[in-house]
């Protein structure tokens, strides 16, 4: 592809692709996402779709919070399963509330590994009341104790 | 202030992670190549379709499996990667920390997930990323990534996650850099190498799932997935992640097949061989086609346009690709027989 036709303007996601330049050598040219600029929006509608839709299930006590983040981070269940040291028919299991209250403190907080998040946010959600979300802002801090976290909301 | 120990480490955006790395390691102990001859003389060019519980979704590759890149590479021109994988973090922190100190820059494989300088939309779980560390203080790394235009800072304890994570394909702290690169390499031998392992890969190996038989296979089931998917948002997602695949996530453009063509341009030049000039325009061309798989992915992903007629149509272009990528393996492979 002629590298004129290639170029999209997008600087917050670059790549390098690999063009036919104008002396008809092939090469590499630095580019913003074609994916990012044009399909950006859509990505977000969806994941917010999704996680409207989970969060309503998970108060329902219809999923648990394992099912409710595997599926928003992406994960297979194979690969979620290896990472928090449980089988995969464990994990399956692990999906539905009323077993995910059954387990050890100590593997609630290797699930919370896994999903590089506190322990805390497997019991809870943090939203913003308003929808101006940039006003506030939340941040987390994590302490020596791997059990315990610090939040701080700020308002701008 | 706390001052970075930097190693001087020349930054260059590549098209994919794992040669831009090789590439970037070799270019700085001294040896001038390219990324794409890197990929060519390894013979990476693939395609796989899985079904496999350890990803979410059915998926494909366009590349052979990681690692292969450093391994055949090596193997191909006699130039010798350390490496070393660990049980204990603290070992595999210390190396890592002892090399920088030496002036050595080394590859890590790392859980891309962590890389938190890329945007959160790029991010996602794959254990089979690499950067390279090329400097370091008392709280972060200075690292190179081949999809990230500078030089970039991550904490120590955010690398020793990425390097440290267990799941499929787990790191263990993984590491690799240069330790021989011989003298005289017989470049015109390795790229011929380079290229019989793409055609046989591509066109003989008898497993249903792999080569051209895996892009038939891909063709059928695709039709498929809205079987499988949770709703019409996530058959739109899954549907676009082949243009993600496709373009975006490291492949030099249309999943490798750019970076090929370049590699076989380089080649053609190399050996004083036209064949492979022609060979490398039909492979852009062939590019140019899955590229138009990309875009119409991308087009009915985003208008929730998947009904079966339109993904049988996306299923015609895929089998009209393994026709094409079947013809032009099978001629390759008549060149370096």
């Amino acid at each position: 592809m002629k590298e004129k036709d290639v170029y999209v303007e997008f600087k917050p996601h670059q790549l390098v692709l690999y063009v036919e330049k104008d002396d008809d050598s092939f090469g590499p040219m630095q580019t913003g996402s074609f994916m990012a600029k044009n399909y950006l929006d859509d990505y977000f509608e969806k994941v917010e779709k999704w996680e409207k839709s989970l969060r309503e299930q998970l108060k329902k006590g219809e999923i648990s919070p394992v099912y409710y983040y595997m599926i928003l981070q992406s994960f297979g269940e194979g690969d979620l399963a290896s990472r928090a040291g449980v089988s995969k028919r464990k994990l399956r299991q692990h999906f539905q509330m009323s077993n995910f209250t059954k387990l050890k403190l100590s593997q609630i907080k290797k699930y919370a590994e896994a999903f590089d998040i506190p322990v805390a946010s497997l019991f809870q959600l943090i939203l913003s009341k308003h929808d101006e979300k940039r006003k506030i802002s939340i941040k987390q801090t994590v302490t020596q104790n791997p059990y315990f976290i610090i939040t701080k909301v700020e308002i701008a | 202030m706390v001052i970075m120990k930097e190693i001087n480490f020349e930054h260059k955006m590549g098209a994919h992670c794992e040669s831009g790395t090789v590439t970037a390691l070799l270019n700085h102990n001294g040896l001038d190549i390219s990324e794409p001859m890197v990929f060519g003389i390894s013979g990476n060019i693939f395609f796989g379709y899985f079904e496999s519980s350890n990803f979410p979704f059915p998926t494909f590759i366009v590349r052979n499996k990681p690692g292969s890149i450093r391994k055949n590479f090596g193997k191909n021109t006699g130039v010798k990667f350390n490496t070393a994988s660990f049980k204990s973090k603290e070992k595999g922190e210390k190396y890592v920390n002892d090399l920088i100190s030496n002036n050595i820059p080394t590859a890590v494989q790392v859980d891309f997930y962590y890389m938190d300088y890329l945007p959160e939309w790029q991010r996602v779980h794959i254990n089979v990323h690499f950067v390279t560390i090329i400097g370091k203080n008392e709280t972060d790394y200075l690292v190179s990534d081949s999809y990230f235009p500078e030089k970039a800072k991550i904490s120590i304890s955010r690398m020793s996650k990425a390097r440290f994570v267990n799941g499929f394909m787990a790191p263990k702290g993984f590491l690799f850099y240069p330790e021989y690169i011989p003298d005289n390499i017989d470049l015109d031998k390795a790229i011929i190498k380079g290229i019989k392992k793409s055609a046989y890969n591509m066109t003989k190996l008898p497993v249903p799932f792999l080569g051209i038989k895996g892009m038939r296979k891909f063709a059928k089931k695709v039709v498929g997935w809205p079987k499988i998917a949770r709703d019409i948002d996530h058959l739109s997602h899954e549907i676009m992640k082949i243009t993600l695949l496709l373009e975006d996530q490291g492949t030099g453009g249309a999943g490798y097949r750019y970076l090929f063509a370049t590699f076989l341009q380089e080649a053609s030049e190399k050996l004083n061989e036209n064949s492979f000039k022609d060979m490398s325009k039909r492979m852009m061309e062939i590019g140019d086609n899955w590229r138009n798989i990309s875009y119409f992915a991308a087009k009915i992903g985003k208008n929730r346009d998947l009904g079966p007629e339109r993904l049988k149509e996306l299923s015609n272009m895929i089998n009209d690709r393994a026709d094409e990528e079947h013809l032009f393996f099978t001629d390759l492979y008549k060149l370096v027989k």
